[in-house]
């Protein structure tokens, strides 16, 4: 999970181009959008692109985003469930 | 229609060292802007978003809105002949790549030609008129037709025009092909007298409004456009009758590229037409690009507010000290000719 987590913050800085914002600035739990990171709605498009290009994780219901964009962890936590689904 | 340009901001090679004289010098065959801090007008969050072109033409507009103390313009008007070429490269890019598929919104968003006058609006809060002309080598000057035409409607409106445009790994390797551009200096490109330029870019907005204020560096006092004369003798008749209106001018500012045929028109028609008018240039500054008389005017406006031509800038003749009257004469392959006329206040 710690693992996944660092690389999700590399690949959010990376999609995002997230200029001088470094991974270690981003807290696993610290919320991604407003008030946290003060992403907004393109950025909610980019990151389900970035789940489906660098995961292969397809969201099947975008009411769920909210969640499971909430934060770096819920991230991880989603893609891991959804990893362990396929398997 | 005349107007009065109240405040004038530019992103260009160039800077206002220019007019104490010091020029940033170029090598090669393409002359990029001096990119200058934009998170000095740019917010960190939304500046990710932003490709250079953007970037540019939102400091740009910044910069004259604050030489202008104007905070909200009551119209954004702005030429582009490129627009967005990074963003729609990768836009098109990936549209390849990945099949059609997985496309992020980020770069669609910012290939559109308009972009750049939408931020600024945007950054502005603007809900004005906004419109952004996309005409080739004459999107600058149509721009500025309806800033004149909306001053015209309504006197007390300040309007903010401008143009920008981009070089582009990818354009600059396209245009490349067309044997456009030539490896030259910023001090010797105009007497190279061989084919091909120095490909340029650069963004200048300008705030014009119908009054004179205390702000007002010069007077935008006509613009005409010529398409396609048949002739170069056409193109003489046609600024022959501009002279009569207008009268002749202290200082001809003209677009010499160094490209032996383009600048061949110049030479012909100062011949012709302004003899003893001393000559000045600009693209050996800006580098050549299709909304390039935007760096021309910015230049102009600036040595009508200062009463100095800057030594670089000068061609032809003796330097004229404090000149009231210049005429810019630009023209991009002898097809798109554009006369600007800017007067002293």
């Amino acid at each position: 999970m710690e693992k996944l987590m660092a690389d999700l913050k590399a690949q959010i800085i990376q999609q995002l181009n997230l200029q001088e914002v470094k991974p270690e600035d981003i807290g696993n739990d610290q919320p991604l959008f407003k008030e946290g990171l003060g992403l907004d709605s393109i950025d909610a498009l980019e990151l389900i692109v970035l789940l489906q290009q660098h995961h292969n994780i397809r969201i099947a219901k975008p009411e769920d985003g909210p969640n499971i964009f909430y934060s770096v962890r819920t991230m991880a936590e989603y893609i891991t469930a959804e990893k362990n689904k396929t398997a | 229609m005349q107007a009065y340009i109240q405040g004038t901001g530019c992103v260009s090679a160039q800077d206002n060292a220019l007019f104490s004289g010091t020029v940033r010098e170029h090598e090669g065959d393409r002359m990029p802007v001096a990119d200058p801090d934009y998170k000095q007008w740019i917010d960190i969050k939304q500046i990710r978003r932003m490709g250079r072109v953007i970037k540019m033409g939102v400091a740009a507009s910044h910069i004259s809105l604050q030489d202008a103390n104007l905070s909200m313009p009551d119209a954004i008007v702005m030429g582009t002949a490129y627009g967005c070429l990074a963003d729609t490269g990768v836009f098109l890019n990936k549209l390849v790549t990945q099949h059609e598929d997985m496309l992020t919104p980020t770069a669609f968003i910012q290939s559109t030609h308009n972009t750049v006058s939408g931020q600024i609006a945007l950054m502005l809060g603007c809900h004005a008129y906004n419109n952004t002309f996309v005409h080739g080598a004459f999107s600058l000057e149509n721009a500025l037709q309806d800033s004149l035409l909306l001053l015209a409607e309504d006197p007390s409106k300040q309007i903010l025009a401008g143009a920008v445009d981009e070089i582009t790994d990818y354009s600059h390797q396209i245009l490349s092909r067309f044997r456009l551009y030539k490896n030259a200096s910023t001090g010797n490109l105009l007497h190279s007298g061989t084919h091909g330029t120095v490909a340029g870019e650069g963004a200048a907005f300008f705030v014009l409004g119908a009054e004179k204020n205390e702000h007002t560096a010069a007077e935008l006092t006509a613009v005409e456009m010529l398409y396609n004369p048949a002739s170069e003798e056409e193109t003489f008749v046609h600024i022959a009758k501009f002279l009569e209106r207008f009268g002749r001018p202290d200082l001809l500012v003209t677009g010499r590229n160094g490209d032996v045929k383009n600048d061949g028109y110049y030479g012909a028609g100062e011949e012709k037409l302004f003899a003893g008018v001393p000559v000045a240039a600009f693209k050996h500054l800006s580098g050549e690009y299709p909304t390039a008389a935007a760096f021309a005017i910015w230049m102009t406006a600036g040595i009508l507010k200062k009463g100095t031509v800057p030594a670089a800038a000068m061609f032809k003749g003796e330097t004229p000290a404090a000149p009231k009257k210049i005429l810019i004469w630009n023209h991009q392959n002898g097809k798109h000719h554009s006369l600007i006329l800017l007067s002293a206040c």
